[in-house]
C-alpha cells in the first residue's frame, strides 16, 4: 500500500523532471568542453560523399570540407575572386595557359601534403569523371613545374578563375583517396583541407561536422568547432526547431512565415540574393506556339508582380533575362516584358486567335516546388483572361523532366523550371543550356532552334575569358533575341530569407555559393 | 496448434510475395527515370545511360524482378537511390525510432481505451459514458498530421510545454549520449541510468505518441465499451451479483475477460494500421524513423527506399495479424479448430 501512496509522487517529479527539460530546451551553441555547437536545420541530403562526383545538394556540407584553387566573392565585391588554396594566379594574354601558386604548408585531413600533384590530381579526375566534368572540357594539359606551382594548358580560351572557384567539379582532394575509388568516400570518410571534417553521417537524418585543428585559416574567436547538421524536408518542423531553440539556424523556412522572425530580436534575417532562377518554357515546336505571336502573346499575359509576391512571399525579384541579377553575364539594361493583357489580345487576334478561341495549352511544374504550386494558378488565371485555357500538371520534377526529354511533339505546352548555373558564368551555362539549339533536349524545354541566338552566344563564349565586355555585349544581343522570339518567359531571380539565432554572427551572402554556409566563418555571441 | 500455425505461416509467405511483386511493379510502371535520380538532375545522357545499365534497369521487368527478390532473400535489399546506401541498413537505422513511437501510442491506446471502453460501460447514457462516445469518435475521425500540428501549437506554441520536434535535444546527444543496446532511446536510456536522456527522450515521445494514439484509443474504447456491455448483459454476471460479488471484480475480472478477444483482434489491426498512420506523424514532428525515410523515398523517387519500407510494412501487418491470431486462439480456445 506505500507504493500505491508514493506513486502519485513519483509520477510528478518524473513529469516536473520532463516538463523542466523539455522547457528548458536545447541551449543554443553549447559549449561542452569541446567548443561551440552550432544546430542547423536543413534539407540537404547527401548523394555521394565523393567530391569529385558531386553534382547536388550534399555541397552544403562539401564547401566546408573541401577547398579550391579559389572563392569567387559576391557580386560587387573590390576583388572578384579571394584566395583559396592557391595564393595567387595570372592567365596567359589569350588565356590559354593559366599558373596557380599554392599556398605551403598545407595539409589534407588524412596527412597527405597539399601541393602541385594533388592539385593535377585532383582536376584531372574531376575532368575525366566528376559529375560536372563539362566545365573542364578545354583543359589540355596540367603542368607542376615545382612543388607549389601549377600550370594549366587549354585547347581553347576559358575563364578558369570562374572555373576553379565553382562548387561543383573544383574540390581539391588528396590523391591517396582519390587512388581508392569511389567506394572509399560511401561512408561519409573525407579528405579534403577544409575547416570541417566529417565526424558522422547518417543518411537522411543527421551529418556531423567536426573542427580540423591544422586548419590552414585557424581556429581564433569563438568560432564553431562542431556543426550539428538535422536533415528534414519539411519546412514547418524546420519552423518548430528554430523556435524551439533545438538549431540555430534553418535553411528552408516556409516563406510566409519569415516575416514573423523579422519582429523578434532573437533572430537575425538577412535576404540573400541567389543564382536561382525560374522560368517559363514554351513548346515551340507544337501546334500554335510556333507562332511567335502567340508566344509573344503568353509572355505578356503572365502576371510577374502577382507571381513574385505570391510565389515568393516578396523574397523573389522579376527577373531580366535568363540571366540572374548578380551572375555573368546580367544585363541591367534588358527590358523586361510588359504584363499587358490588351497587347497579348492583339497579338492573339494577329496570330489568328481572337479572344483565344480554341487555345489549350497544358503546363507542367514540379509538384514538390512550393513556389512553383503557388504561382502556376495565378498563369492558369491571368492566360484565362485573354481567352487561352491552360490544364495545371502538378508532377514531381525528375518525372516532369522525364516527359518533357522524351518527344517534344507529345510534351507539355509550358515547363515551369527553376535553374541555377553550376558556376559563376551563366553565359555558358543558362543561355546555352536552356536555350541554344539541341537535336536531343536536355534542359532547353522550349526545344528551340534559331541560327541567329547560336551564332550569337557561341562567339560571346570565345571572348569571356579575353574581353567580358566583349562577351557580355553578344550575350545581350542574344537575350534580346530571346525576347523578342519568345521561346520562354522569365519570371524571377529568388532570394533566399536566412535566419539564424541572433546569437550567431558573421553570416554573409555570397549568391555563388547559395546552396552552401560557411560555417568558419560564424562566430558565437558578440565576439 | 502447430498445424494452425504452419497454415498461418504458409498464408503469411503468399501475402508477402503478393505485396513485393505489386510494389514492384507499381515502383516500375510510374513515369520516372531511376537512373536520372541516381545520377542528379544536370547528369550528361552518357552517364545516365552507364547507370541505366549497372542499375540492371535496361532488363526485362520479369529478369528485374526475380533478381530484386534473390537478392531480397539473401539480405541484399537494394541499395538507396538518393543516398547510395544499403537499403536495409538503413531501415535497421531507423526501424527502432518507429517502433518506439508505434509501442508508445499502443501503450497509451491500450490502457486509456480499455480503460475508458470499460467506465463507459458500466454507465451507460451517463455523462462520463457520452464523453467516451465523443472522443472515441474524434479519435478516429480527426487525420494525425492535423492534429500533430494542433498540439504542437497549443502545447508548444501557446503553453511552451514539451518539444514539437526531434527524438531528442541535440546537444545530449553530445553532452550524455545515450548507449544503444535496444535502439529504443528511452529503454537505453533508462538501462544505462541515462536520467538527462531519458528526460529528454520521454519529453520528446510525448507529441508524437498521443497523436499517433489518438486513432487506436478511440477503437479500442469503442470496442471495449461495446464487447463490455454485451458482457455485462451475461447471466454469470447477473448470477455474480445475486451471490453478492462486488462489481469491481465482475467488471474487471470476469466481464473485462470475456470482453477482450474483440479488442485484442481490433487492437492488432490497429497496431499495423499505426505503423502506416506514423509515415504522417513522423513527418510532422520531424521523427527519425521508417515513415519519414518513406516520405523521403515517395518524393525522391527513390524506389528501392519505397519497397524496402513497403516489405517492411507488410512483414508488420502479417506478424501482428499472426500474433493477433495466436492470442485470440488462446483467449478462446473455439479459434483454434478453424
Amino acid at each position: 500500500m506505500a507504493t500505491s501512496r508514493r506513486t502519485p509522487a513519483a509520477a510528478a517529479l518524473v513529469a516536473c523532471g520532463l516538463l523542466a527539460s523539455a522547457c528548458t530546451g536545447t541551449d543554443s551553441g553549447t559549449d561542452n568542453g569541446t567548443g561551440q555547437i552550432l544546430n542547423v536545420a536543413t534539407t540537404a541530403e547527401v548523394t555521394t560523399w565523393n567530391p569529385v562526383k558531386s553534382f547536388s545538394t550534399e555541397v552544403y556540407y562539401l564547401s566546408n570540407v573541401y577547398e579550391p584553387l579559389l572563392w569567387m566573392n559576391p557580386p560587387g565585391s573590390k576583388e572578384r575572386f579571394r584566395p583559396a588554396l592557391a595564393e595567387r594566379w595570372q592567365s596567359s594574354a589569350d588565356a590559354r595557359r593559366w599558373t596557380f601558386h599554392l599556398r605551403e604548408g598545407v595539409t589534407f585531413h588524412d596527412g597527405e601534403p597539399m601541393n602541385a600533384a594533388a592539385v593535377k590530381a585532383s582536376l584531372e579526375a574531376s575532368a575525366k569523371d566528376g559529375g560536372a566534368s563539362f566545365i573542364w572540357s578545354a583543359l589540355d594539359t596540367i603542368e607542376t613545374p615545382d612543388e607549389h606551382t601549377v600550370v594549366l594548358k587549354l585547347k581553347s580560351a576559358a575563364p578558369v578563375d570562374m572555373i576553379a572557384s565553382s562548387m561543383y567539379g573544383a574540390w581539391i582532394v588528396s590523391p591517396k583517396a582519390l587512388a581508392k575509388g569511389e567506394d572509399y568516400f560511401a561512408k561519409g570518410v573525407d579528405a579534403g583541407t577544409g575547416p570541417y571534417r566529417v565526424s558522422e553521417y547518417q543518411a537522411k537524418k543527421r551529418v556531423v561536422l567536426k573542427a580540423y585543428d591544422k586548419y590552414w585559416g585557424g581556429w581564433k574567436g569563438e568560432r564553431y568547432r562542431t556543426v550539428v547538421a538535422r536533415i528534414t524536408a519539411e519546412p514547418t518542423a524546420q519552423q518548430q526547431m528554430l523556435q524551439s531553440g533545438q538549431v540555430d539556424y534553418a535553411g528552408s523556412l516556409p516563406l510566409e512565415n519569415v516575416a514573423r522572425f523579422k519582429k523578434d530580436k532573437g533572430y537575425t534575417v538577412t535576404e540573400c540574393p541567389t543564382f536561382q532562377s525560374h522560368t517559363a518554357f514554351f513548346n515551340t515546336t507544337k501546334g500554335p506556339l510556333k507562332n511567335v505571336k502567340v508566344r509573344q502573346a503568353l509572355a505578356q499575359a503572365i502576371p510577374y508582380d502577382d507571381i513574385v509576391k505570391v510565389g515568393t512571399e516578396g523574397f523573389g525579384a522579376r527577373a531580366r533575362g535568363a540571366v540572374p541579377a548578380g551572375a555573368f553575364p546580367h544585363d541591367e539594361e534588358l527590358p523586361q516584358t510588359p504584363y499587358d493583357l490588351e497587347a497579348a489580345r492583339r497579338l492573339l487576334t494577329e496570330a489568328g486567335y481572337e479572344g483565344g478561341k480554341g487555345l489549350k495549352l497544358t503546363l507542367s511544374y514540379a509538384a514538390e516546388n512550393a513556389q512553383q504550386a503557388k504561382y502556376a494558378p495565378l498563369i492558369k488565371d491571368s492566360l484565362a483572361k485573354v481567352g487561352v485555357s491552360v490544364e495545371l500538371q502538378p508532377i514531381l520534377f525528375n518525372q516532369q523532366w522525364e516527359k518533357a526529354k522524351a518527344d517534344p511533339a507529345t510534351a507539355q505546352d509550358i515547363f515551369l523550371l527553376m535553374y541555377w548555373p553550376t558556376y559563376s558564368d551563366a553565359g555558358s551555362d543558362n543561355l546555352v543550356s536552356l536555350f541554344r539549339s539541341s537535336d536531343k533536349p536536355f534542359f532547353n524545354l522550349s526545344y528551340w532552334k534559331d541560327a541567329t541566338y547560336d551564332k550569337l552566344v557561341d562567339e560571346a563564349g570565345t571572348h569571356t575569358a579575353t574581353d567580358q565586355d566583349k562577351a557580355a555585349e553578344l550575350y545581350g544581343k542574344a537575350q534580346r533575341r530571346l525576347l523578342e522570339q519568345a521561346p520562354g518567359a522569365f519570371l524571377y531571380d529568388m532570394r533566399t530569407p536566412v535566419v539564424m539565432n541572433s546569437e550567431v554572427k558573421g553570416f554573409a551572402c555570397n549568391p555563388n555559393y547559395s546552396f552552401s554556409i560557411p560555417f568558419h566563418q560564424l562566430r558565437h555571441g558578440a565576439s | 496448434m502447430p498445424r494452425f500455425l504452419l497454415r498461418r505461416l504458409r498464408g503469411s509467405l503468399l501475402v508477402l510475395l503478393g505485396v513485393s511483386a505489386i510494389t514492384f511493379l507499381l515502383a516500375r510502371v510510374i513515369p520516372s527515370n531511376p537512373a536520372l535520380t541516381y545520377v542528379g538532375a544536370k547528369a550528361t545522357p552518357e552517364e545516365v545511360e552507364r547507370v541505366t545499365h549497372a542499375l540492371g534497369l535496361d532488363q526485362p521487368l520479369p529478369v528485374q524482378y526475380l533478381s530484386y527478390l534473390r537478392n531480397v532473400l539473401t539480405g541484399d535489399w537494394g541499395t538507396s537511390i538518393a543516398t547510395k546506401q544499403p537499403v536495409l541498413g538503413e531501415l535497421g537505422d531507423r526501424l527502432p525510432a518507429t517502433l518506439e513511437l508505434v509501442g508508445a501510442a499502443m501503450a497509451v491506446a491500450l490502457v486509456l481505451g480499455v480503460t475508458l471502453g470499460c467506465i463507459a460501460a458500466v454507465r451507460p447514457g451517463r455523462l462520463i459514458d457520452q464523453a467516451v462516445r465523443l472522443l472515441s469518435i474524434a479519435g478516429v475521425s480527426v487525420p494525425a498530421f492535423w492534429l500533430g500540428l494542433l498540439l504542437q501549437l497549443l502545447v508548444f506554441g501557446r503553453l511552451g510545454l514539451l518539444p514539437p520536434t526531434g527524438r531528442i535535444d541535440s546537444d545530449l546527444e553530445f553532452t550524455a549520449p545515450i548507449h544503444s543496446i535496444t535502439g529504443l532511446n528511452t529503454v537505453d536510456a533508462l538501462l544505462t541510468g541515462n536520467g538527462a536522456a531519458l528526460a529528454s527522450t520521454a519529453a520528446h515521445l510525448i507529441l508524437p505518441a498521443l497523436t499517433l494514439a489518438a486513432y487506436p484509443l478511440g477503437v479500442v474504447a469503442r470496442m471495449t465499451r461495446t464487447s463490455m456491455l454485451e458482457a455485462l448483459q451475461q447471466d454469470h454476471i447477473r448470477v455474480g451479483r445475486a451471490y453478492g460479488v462486488p462489481e469491481r471484480t465482475l467488471v474487471w475480472r470476469v466481464a473485462l475477460r470475456n470482453a477482450l478477444p474483440p479488442t485484442v483482434t481490433v487492437l492488432g489491426l490497429t497496431a499495423a494500421y499505426a505503423l502506416t498512420g506514423a509515415f504522417f506523424v513522423e513527418v510532422v514532428f520531424d521523427w527519425p524513423g521508417l515513415g519519414q525515410y518513406a516520405a523521403s523515398g515517395l518524393l525522391s523517387l527513390d524506389y528501392p527506399a519505397v519497397m524496402g519500407v513497403t516489405l517492411i510494412g507488410a512483414i508488420a501487418y502479417v506478424l501482428v495479424n499472426l500474433a493477433v491470431d495466436l492470442v485470440h486462439a488462446r483467449l478462446d480456445p473455439r479459434v483454434r479448430p478453424a
